[in-house]
């Protein structure tokens, strides 16, 4: 069943057209990592999904349900959509706890044993009371991955949540948050312009250019047979070793 | 070995820092000796008669005027940063102009304006046909006016500060909350609002601090404050240690009140810094919305800036154009110059405690910068009695005469606005980096040559704000000024207030106008400069 459905979402910014009747659809608890350099409207489109933004043309729909269209908008805080970003954004005044449980319902009680099942998952427990300024860029990545999981969101949106790390902990990151998506049966759409992301965490590669999806498919699908040169160009310039990851690949399968 | 030349050199700092801390610091420190000594029967009378109403008094006033400037700054703040409306641009800097207005012109003003025979009440009468002894308007001349005139010319600072902690918080932040489940109306209560706490905060213990220290307004208005009090209790009762004790007590009050607030601060600290720098898209207001934002907006502008000059300039022009004459000229130039001397010598001593803070760290002699910039909370009649009796003590070691003279005046304006400079100087140095006096340094310059050459030239802007900053407050300064002056030297406020306590408000019109037309300059260079730094 379509979770997420994008329908030709066209989108002009300053002057620019940065989507050009762009379609996707993502499945209930697949996890899609979209592809693209910068200035290719990636961002934009997780805005638009998030109804931070309105699309000039086509629709969204979430549930099979039209959620933004021409005619109807629904707003940011009815969506039930979480977003993470690579900047984090936590409430620099309020702690762990109360960064998780901010957009939470139920009782007390309730969100204090999510929030610790969340903490507990991502390895964070012990900085429940700590204030985001005092942990490493890791741990607020992982606190911020936390608080958008916390409402139970229909699917998870996140921009470039692995950038601003260093290597080991993008990868061990990366490793965390799909065993955690896929443990709750999360949809999730990633979105970056490091193809090492959708290597490792994602069921399926979209790669976006001039506002459109220009190729989409299973990572070792799009790995081993890019449609075009630049999709292969970006490949080796992200991950360095095309013939390295062919073989990982090749293993798998085999 | 060294010589006694570089051995003398190298204690200069802690010399120039000695020297400053005296200066600064005995008076403060001579006012709460007077607590050791003996207490008079005045003690017992404030006791049984007034006390009691100063207090209360001074606590609702406080109350009062913070609940009054929150509600101004903070709103007008967060509608001119975060939507877009008809009027913005001259909203964001119009806002700012009451502050050239001290809250006792504007009381003289209110009094014209609402008094029995006032101009709003005969243009009621008038319209109305109505009996021209009939008082469509309340009396302002109490509590409740006092509040209203504090709250719309004290309201700028929460606004300024709320205004600036507004536009530095990320976009990202309200972005996450609002996929959280925050509406866009939820988002400024739980959000904006915390956010800006400390900001708004400090703001207001500014705006207590002026309501505390004021004495022009509520002497006006025949209300007895603390502050009121000190002055009855000097000049009235002809007591000068029990006024100097109470002047005391409203310090140790005052330091707790500093202290309080900054421990709360330190609790409620955290790092801004996390936010990016993605500042808020404001948003579009069209129609009845926009309408109602420029309303908003104007209301602040209308009572607290132009309904009181145009009053006065109603009396000046129609009754009073001959009080410009050669006294005026005189009052302008003592007035301005106090201002321009008070702020280049506290320009010039934050220049130089922050270049030796900078060249070298040290602990205490931070502590001790952080001590003389402490006199901005304290009211300027407590100053001046501390001042008087540093006079006195100068005089009977050194046989020389300083009540009465001019540098009495500068160095009360000194010690209390030293803070303004000290901060804009110290954020200054902040934002030169350090490499650069490495860089500097490493290419043979010597530590004066980098003050000279490298700090002051990329110290220009925050040594210009300084100085506007004390004029500002400097030009609007009474009771302190009052008490301290030379035999027949006027300044405009002292003159306004000489009027304005014989209730000749029509002659007092003049001079008030001329404080508010001297204060706007530099309020409009300030802007002006703001603008241009935040452009860049």
């Amino acid at each position: 069943m379509n979770k997420l459905k994008l329908d030709r979402i066209t989108h002009t910014y300053s002057g620019k057209k940065i989507l050009d009747n762009l379609s996707l659809e993502i499945l209930e608890g697949e996890i899609v990592c979209l592809i693209g350099e910068s200035g290719t409207g990636k961002t934009t489109l997780l805005r638009i999904i998030a109804g931070l933004e309105r699309q000039e043309g086509g629709s969204v729909l979430l549930d099979n349900e039209i959620i933004s269209n021409q005619s109807s908008h629904l707003e940011t805080h009815k969506r039930n959509i979480g977003l993470v970003l690579q900047e984090r954004a936590l409430f620099p005044h309020l702690n762990v706890l109360e960064n998780i449980i901010f957009g939470m319902d139920g009782t007390k009680e309730e969100k204090i044993n999510r929030c610790d099942e969340l903490l507990s998952l991502f390895k964070i427990l012990k900085y429940k009371n700590s204030f985001p300024h005092s942990l490493s860029g890791g741990e607020q990545q992982r606190v911020a991955l936390a608080r958008a999981l916390a409402p139970n969101p229909k699917i998870i949106l996140m921009d470039e949540p692995f950038n601003g790390l260093d290597r080991a902990l993008k990868f061990s990151l990366r490793i965390d948050t799909k065993k955690i998506l896929k443990q709750n049966n999360t949809t999730a759409l990633i979105v970056s312009h490091d193809f090492n992301d959708g290597l490792t965490c994602a069921d399926k590669l979209a790669i976006v250019s001039e506002g459109r999806i220009t190729q989409i498919g299973k990572p070792k699908d799009v790995v081993l047979n890019p449609l075009n040169k630049d999709i292969k160009k970006q490949f080796i310039c992200e991950t360095g070793d095309m013939l390295y990851w062919k073989s990982v690949i090749e293993s798998e399968t085999t | 070995m060294k010589s006694i030349i570089e051995k003398t050199l190298e204690k200069l700092p802690i010399l120039f820092f000695t020297f400053i801390s005296l200066i600064f610091l005995t008076p403060i420190i001579l006012i709460l000796t007077s607590l050791f000594q003996g207490y008079s029967d005045s003690w017992q009378h404030l006791f049984q008669t007034v006390l009691a109403e100063y207090l209360t008094n001074t606590t609702i006033l406080v109350a009062g005027v913070s609940i009054g400037v929150f509600v101004l700054g903070v709103s007008s703040a967060w509608i001119v940063t975060t939507c877009d409306f008809k009027g913005k641009k001259i909203f964001k800097w119009a806002l700012i102009l009451p502050l050239a207005i001290p809250p006792y012109i504007m009381a003289y003003a209110f009094t014209g304006l609402f008094d029995s025979g006032g101009t709003m009440n005969n243009v009621v009468n008038s319209i109305f046909n109505i009996d021209e002894n009939y008082n469509f308007f309340p009396s302002v001349r109490n509590l409740g006016g006092a509040i209203t005139i504090f709250s719309f010319t004290l309201y700028p600072y929460v606004y300024l500060i709320a205004q600036t902690a507004f536009t530095n918080q990320s976009r990202d932040v309200f972005d996450i909350a609002r996929t959280l489940g925050l509406s866009k109306k939820s988002t400024f209560y739980k959000l904006a609002l915390p956010l800006a706490r400390p900001s708004i905060i400090a703001g207001l213990m500014i705006v207590a601090m002026e309501t505390i220290s004021d004495f022009g307004a509520v002497e006006h208005f025949a209300i007895p404050t603390f502050t009121s009090g000190i002055f009855r209790t000097w000049f009235g009762m002809n007591d000068i240690v029990t006024a100097k004790q109470l002047a005391a007590v409203l310090f140790i009050f005052f330091l707790s009140f500093l202290l309080i607030e900054k421990y709360s601060r330190k609790k409620i600290q955290f790092n801004l810094s996390l936010t990016t720098n993605r500042e808020l898209v404001p948003i579009k207001l069209y129609g009845l919305k926009s309408l109602l934002a420029t309303i908003f907006c104007s209301i602040p502008i209308l009572i607290g800036f132009l309904i009181p000059i145009t009053q006065l300039l109603y009396w000046t022009i129609s009754f009073n154009l001959e009080y410009f004459d050669l006294n005026f000229v005189y009052s302008a130039i003592n007035t301005i110059s106090l201002a321009l001397i008070s702020g280049i010598f506290c320009v010039s001593v934050s220049i130089i405690v922050n270049y030796l803070l900078r060249m070298k760290e040290n602990r205490p002699l931070s502590l001790i910068n952080k001590a003389i910039s402490s006199g901005y909370g304290i009211p300027g009649v407590v100053l001046a009695l501390g001042v008087l009796d540093l006079f006195s003590l100068i005089n009977i070691f050194t046989d020389t005469m300083l009540i009465g003279s001019v540098f009495g005046l500068i160095l009360i304006y000194s010690i209390k606005f030293y803070a303004l400079p000290n901060s804009s100087i110290e954020s200054g140095f902040r934002k030169i980096n350090k490499s650069v006096d490495d860089a500097a340094l490493s290419l043979g310059s010597t530590k004066l040559n980098l003050l000279k050459r490298i700090h002051l030239p990329m110290l220009k802007n925050s040594s210009l704000i300084a100085l506007l900053l004390i004029s500002i407050e400097v030009i609007k300064e009474l009771p302190a000024t009052l008490i301290l002056r030379p035999f027949n030297f006027d300044t405009l406020s002292v003159s306004a207030y000489m009027f304005a306590s014989d209730e000749r408000m029509v002659e007092a019109a003049a001079p008030s106008i001329a404080i508010v037309i001297v204060s706007l300059i530099p309020i409009l260079l300030l802007i002006k400069i703001l603008d241009r730094n935040k452009n860049e």
